[in-house]
């Protein structure tokens, strides 16, 4: 068993280690600051938009910032950084192998991530974080926008070479006698999300380099004074951050494959319709960024290609929804901590798809493009799939890094209040979106109905805010005075906890 | 159950196939007649209601599933019983 706080070492042992292990818990820390330091920056943004005018926030452009930062922060320094600590601390376990494929190169992407943050956190660009043009080469205040530029930059080279690392680690060094489809589905979930990010960051990149060219005037192929055109940047930005969605979203759903079997006492229901469900992801992903142009003018049979692709992605979310309700059923199921998430993560991931069919229509899109419709739907997704199933799995992970068990009803409260919290803040927002409010606004008409529904909205964030501060006391409390974990069987579902494998770490 | 899984995603795509179809002529029309705009407006909004119909009726669906699973597969169940796996090495 890795257990990483058992036998404490000087910092400085963890943070010049190539052990994936070790590699893991600094993304691991890393991403859970980042996840406060953004919730923070949510927490302000609802405040603000508590009543109409200005609240807390000065002024629009600090508003603009504190979204733009947001919106960065948990999808590029939370999200991907979290699932990069799962993988790093799993995947050679589950393939049996001594380490990822290439450790050096593995510390180098992890030790990329830093640096990023600060770009991003010093400079506090304000142009959203699709960084919108022409607003982001002709008018954006420099030098936020060229930090945040080169802050992503630098982010999408690490994802590059994290995702040659596991795919190299899946493909190449599993054990001779395991087969392809032996492999658990965690480590699937991997193998398809890096190829995503092999396919789709290259792109960006391109894009990334134009829009500082445009931005440094010695180009224009976004400025349409310069004859470029802000659409094609739109194209670029969506060809990546579409099946970055899936990027997101697959690994953790494969940490909910780990957890639901594990805590129902059954093996999953269909391992390989779980294997099929990732490849058909990661390709239908490539099928439906365009659907978020469809306001641009794009022909009729163009849209017909982009919803019919948007909406291939539908057979293969159920999939997976159906998978977890067949391996529950006929179970002895034990609602701890990750499973409460985990299952909460996939009522809220319906949810999510259910309103993403909606945006994919396109009659329909034109009447939702640009409201809080939308805003309510991505975070549903963010926060109701993802967030909860890395939450989940978190607390499923923390006896196995910290040999400690972590309050167990402090973890329920958590997932409790965060729930009501998720709920409130962004079903709200669906109905704020069909009333017609736009996103990115600091401030708007003293609408009845608006003002009700972000009210509402506000005091679920501010829910969300205190089970995050109950989380954080726990994780801290826990991890220095828990009570000692069965490490063979912490949760009391009987089984091996984990892979009959271990990691061999020379630091331990 | 596995015939009841395919027969469940087969109705899923049939019932999101009932929604959109009628929808292609709107959409088809959008942009290319003048004149039309309050009737297009009125068939999109029909469609929006036809199409959260399904996707709260086939929400409500799998969210009573999971919600019935939770309490009737939960361990503290009169009828819970241990699962063939519980005490093998799977």
């Amino acid at each position: 068993m890795v257990l990483e706080l058992q036998k404490p070492r000087p910092i400085w042992q963890i943070m010049f280690s190539t052990h994936h292990t070790d590699v893991g818990l600094l993304y691991l820390i890393t991403s859970l600051g980042f996840l406060f330091l953004g919730g923070a920056l949510a927490l302000a943004i609802r405040a603000e938009l508590f009543l109409p005018g200005a609240q807390i926030i000065g002024d629009a452009m600090t508003f603009n910032r504190i979204f733009t930062v947001h919106g960065t922060t948990l999808i590029f320094l939370f999200i991907i950084p979290f699932a990069s600590a799962v993988g790093n601390y799993f995947v050679p376990i589950m393939v049996r192998y001594k380490d990822m494929a290439y450790p050096k190169l593995n510390a180098i992407a992890f030790w990329m991530i830093p640096p990023s943050g600060a770009l991003i956190w010093l400079g506090f660009a304000d142009f959203t974080w699709y960084a919108t043009p022409p607003y982001s080469i002709i008018s954006a205040p420099g030098p936020a926008a060229d930090m945040w530029i080169f802050g992503l930059k630098i982010l999408g080279v690490s994802s590059v070479l994290g995702a040659i690392n596991f795919v190299v680690t899946i493909l190449k060094c599993k054990h001779p006698d395991m087969s392809i489809g032996q492999v658990p589905l965690l480590a699937w979930s991997f193998l398809s999300s890096s190829l995503i990010i092999l396919v789709a960051i290259p792109t960006f990149a391109a894009a990334l380099l134009m829009l500082l060219t445009d931005r440094l005037g010695v180009s224009g192929f976004f400025n349409p004074a310069l004859g470029g055109d802000p659409i094609a940047y739109a194209h670029l930005f969506w060809f990546t951050f579409h099946p970055e969605v899936y990027v997101l979203v697959i690994p953790a759903i494969g940490m909910m494959y780990e957890i639901i079997p594990r805590f129902s006492r059954r093996p999953i229901y269909s391992y390989g319709s779980g294997v099929f469900a990732f490849v058909l992801l990661s390709i239908v992903g490539f099928s439906s960024w365009a659907h978020h142009m469809y306001a641009t003018g794009m022909s009729f049979t163009e849209k017909t290609v982009f919803m019919v692709g948007t909406l291939a992605a539908v057979p293969a979310s159920a999939m997976h929804v159906f998978n977890f309700i067949a391996t529950m059923w006929n179970g002895r199921i034990r609602f701890s901590t990750p499973m409460m998430w985990a299952v909460g993560g996939i009522a809220l991931f319906f949810s999510a798809g259910a309103g993403g069919v909606v945006n994919s229509a396109m009659p329909l899109d034109f009447t939702t493009h640009d409201t809080y419709w939308v805003v309510g739907h991505f975070h549903l997704f963010v926060m109701g799939t993802i967030a909860f199933g890395s939450i989940g799995y978190l607390y499923y992970m923390f006896p196995y890094v910290t040999g400690r068990m972590y309050n167990e009803t402090m973890g329920k409260i958590h997932f409790v209040m965060s729930f009501i919290g998720t709920v409130l803040v962004f079903f709200t927002q669906h109905v704020l979106g069909l009333y017609g409010m736009p996103r990115r606004i600091f401030d708007y008409p003293p609408i009845p109905e608006w003002i009700a529904m972000n009210q509402i909205a506000s005091i679920g964030a501010m829910i969300i805010g205190v089970s995050m501060v109950i989380f954080l006391a726990n994780m801290i409390h826990s991890s220095a005075k828990g009570e000692p974990a069965n490490t063979d069987d912490p949760f009391g579902v009987g089984g091996r906890y984990y892979y009959p494998f271990e990691a061999k770490n020379p630091s331990h | 159950m596995r015939g009841m899984l395919g027969i469940s995603l087969v109705l899923i795509a049939v019932a999101a196939a009932v929604a959109i179809i009628p929808a292609a002529g709107v959409a088809l029309a959008a942009g290319d007649e003048p004149g039309e705009y309050i009737d297009r407006r009125v068939l999109i909004w029909n469609l929006f209601f036809r199409m959260m119909t399904v996707a709260f009726t086939v929400g409500a669906v799998v969210s009573g599933t999971i919600i019935w699973q939770v309490w009737r597969f939960r361990e503290s169940h009169p009828k819970a019983k241990p699962t063939p796996y519980e005490g093998t090495d799977w």
